[in-house]
């Protein structure tokens, strides 16, 4: 293997980690907040995508404005579902919310299937990034650094949302002790629907922008959900940096495992993933519950 | 009860003379499916843990099948044996591991093992034929023929019902509930709960290996699907579909789950909408189970989760 292949390889890998990022960090946040584990996130994620798809008729020259447009009708998307199912099922059994979210992802995969048909979608390079670069003499997909500079961009101001801000400390606060916010006279069902409104927003941020790289068809979605959980749970539930660490570590996973033993590499991902919950079941950067009595 | 049982077991001995050819396949899925639903439950309405990996051990019993006729020629009947062990040393695996571990990180841990297998079967062409399957595994005898594939199900499904009607009501059965409802209190009188669990996952995936060795006498083939997440689902859906809490809720959503998937993709494509529709309305207003709309109204609680 020589330097710029390898480079080159590792850009890839970190390519697929900025899209993993932005699937898995949604699902991290609600169940953060929520309690909730999420089967449907990555129905939301290929439905951002083609939001994306069906407003730019699959031309690649309105992409970023009509990303603006996909982003909020997924922001939409996630509030109208938490209102009208997510609250039902919150002080409910474990296995009523997976069936829910579950049911969810059967609606959503045939709604799709339905209005934008079952065949692969997928688009050009964005505006700007047309051209590709040359990375020690190798032409490179300069959207995929635009890519990996779009998810630590999100990531960077999701952090100073949580840690800068006076809404992101009550987001913060509820994950620890709701009960307390409530008595404190914070509105937690709002900002449980904030909060599952933006996880899905970033949800189908992350189908959007990738589009570009991977094509879409209603199928992705369970696959994609599974990802998430890989990335969740490596990284650690609730964590912002855990999630993104959790990304990278499963992006460059895929982009070299594919090289060196591709017929397991798929089954190392999984081994990783139950390896961190026997040693550290909280994950890699999650912290460790409190101890409560 | 009892008469009901009688009233039931009738109609299923005559049902295959009653049926066209179609039928009697739906019906075949259905008790399969149901005595998959039976051993998930065993460890579900027991202990209270909602496995996610049970598609490990109906898949591990279903490869084992396949591969021995396959690759070694053995008779199809005689790889029970050897399928129900393997379903049992998986369970032995993942119980082992992961009964530890609580609620979601259970569910999650068990979701890794069964993915793992997935994997590797999908992608190692060399063995299981990777997403290729395995193809053509033909029984011979009463297993081949449907008539005699219905009655082979519905003897498992019986002897699978006695088998967890009989550990509900011995010391074990009442220990493991103990387990489940007080933990503590159950360490604190000497009770291993870690072994209890992990005896209750192991008789739950050897069961379960049963209908996975029933699965591919009746598709003749083998499949990565067998250990993907959906296939733990399923199973998950038939139960508490049904009710979980009845004794034989997980047949009923079975037999639900199938017929209706049969009559709806006969009029559409779009069956996971409907299946998706269902399963919105059971959650929101029957979560008690189908089994429920038809039981005189018993006011109990919904199940709540522990604060």
């Amino acid at each position: 293997m020589t330097l710029p292949f390898f480079f080159l390889e590792f850009m890839t890998g970190l390519a697929s980690a900025a899209s993993l990022f932005l699937l898995a960090v949604g699902l991290s946040l609600i169940f953060g907040a929520l309690g909730i584990v999420n089967f449907a996130h990555g129905s939301f994620f290929v439905l951002g995508a083609y939001f994306l798809f069906a407003l730019t008729r699959g031309d690649a020259a309105g992409f970023w404005h009509y990303l603006l447009v996909a982003v909020a009708a997924s922001v939409v998307v996630g509030a109208v579902v938490e209102r009208v199912f997510m609250r039902r099922v919150l002080n409910r059994a474990e296995h009523y919310q997976i069936l829910l979210t579950y049911a969810l992802l059967l609606i959503i995969e045939d709604v799709c299937k339905i209005c934008f048909g079952a065949d692969y979608k997928s688009i050009g390079m964005p505006r700007g990034f047309e051209m590709p670069v040359f990375v020690l003499g190798i032409p490179f997909p300069s959207y995929y650094l635009g890519l990996v500079g779009l998810a630590a961009a999100a990531a960077l101001l999701l952090w100073l949302f949580l840690h800068r801000t006076r809404y992101g400390r009550l987001v913060r606060a509820v994950t620890q002790d709701r009960e307390m916010l409530e008595a404190l006279g914070v509105n937690v069902p709002l900002l449980f629907t904030v909060i599952f409104a933006a996880g899905i927003g970033l949800a189908g941020f992350g189908g959007a922008v990738s589009l570009p790289l991977q094509s879409i068809s209603t199928g992705v979605a369970v696959d994609a959900v599974i990802s998430a959980f890989i990335v969740v749970v490596v990284g650690g539930l609730g964590s912002i940096w855990g999630t993104l660490l959790g990304a990278i570590l499963i992006g460059e996973i895929q982009a070299f495992g594919a090289l060196v033993l591709p017929e397991f590499s798929i089954a190392f991902t999984y081994v990783l993933m139950a390896a961190v919950l026997l040693f550290r079941p909280w994950g890699l950067l999650g912290r460790p519950p409190a101890v409560r009595t | 009860m009892r008469a009901k049982l009688a009233v039931a077991a009738v109609v299923l001995a005559v049902l295959p003379w009653l049926l066209h050819d179609y039928g009697l396949q739906i019906a075949i899925q259905a008790l399969v499916l149901a005595g998959f639903a039976m051993a998930f439950n065993l460890l579900f309405r027991n202990t209270g843990l909602l496995s996610f990996g049970h598609a490990a051990c109906f898949g591990a019993a279903g490869y084992t099948t396949t591969l021995l006729v396959s690759k070694l020629a053995w008779n199809f009947a005689a790889t029970l044996p050897l399928a129900l062990v393997a379903s049992a040393l998986v369970a032995l695996v993942i119980g082992f591991f992961s009964v530890r571990l609580s609620k979601i990180y259970f569910t999650m841990l068990t979701l890794a093992f069964a993915q793992m297998l997935w994997a590797v079967s999908h992608k190692w062409y060399g063995f299981t034929g990777g997403d290729n399957g395995i193809t053509g595994v033909l029984p011979p005898g009463v297993l081949g023929n449907p008539k005699g594939l219905y009655y082979a199900s519905l003897v498992s499904l019986a002897l699978v019902s006695a088998i967890i009607h009989m550990v509900r009501r011995s010391p074990a059965g009442y220990t493991l509930r103990a387990v489940r409802d007080n933990p503590a209190r159950a360490e604190a009188i000497g009770i291993s709960a870690f072994e209890y669990m992990v005896g209750a996952f192991v008789l739950s995936g050897t069961l379960s290996g049963l209908a996975g060795f029933l699965q591919v006498a009746w598709q003749h083939s083998a499949f990565p699907d067998l250990f993907y997440w959906t296939t733990s689902a399923e199973v998950i859906i038939a139960v508490i579909l049904g009710g979980s809490a009845e004794f034989f809720g997980p047949v009923v959503g079975a037999v639900v789950l199938v017929v209706l998937e049969a009559v709806v993709r006969s009029h559409t494509q779009y069956w996971p909408l409907a299946l998706g529709l269902v399963l919105l309305a059971m959650v929101l207003f029957f979560p008690r189970g189908v089994i429920s709309l038809f039981q005189r109204q018993r006011r109990a609680e919904v199940p709540r989760a522990a604060a």
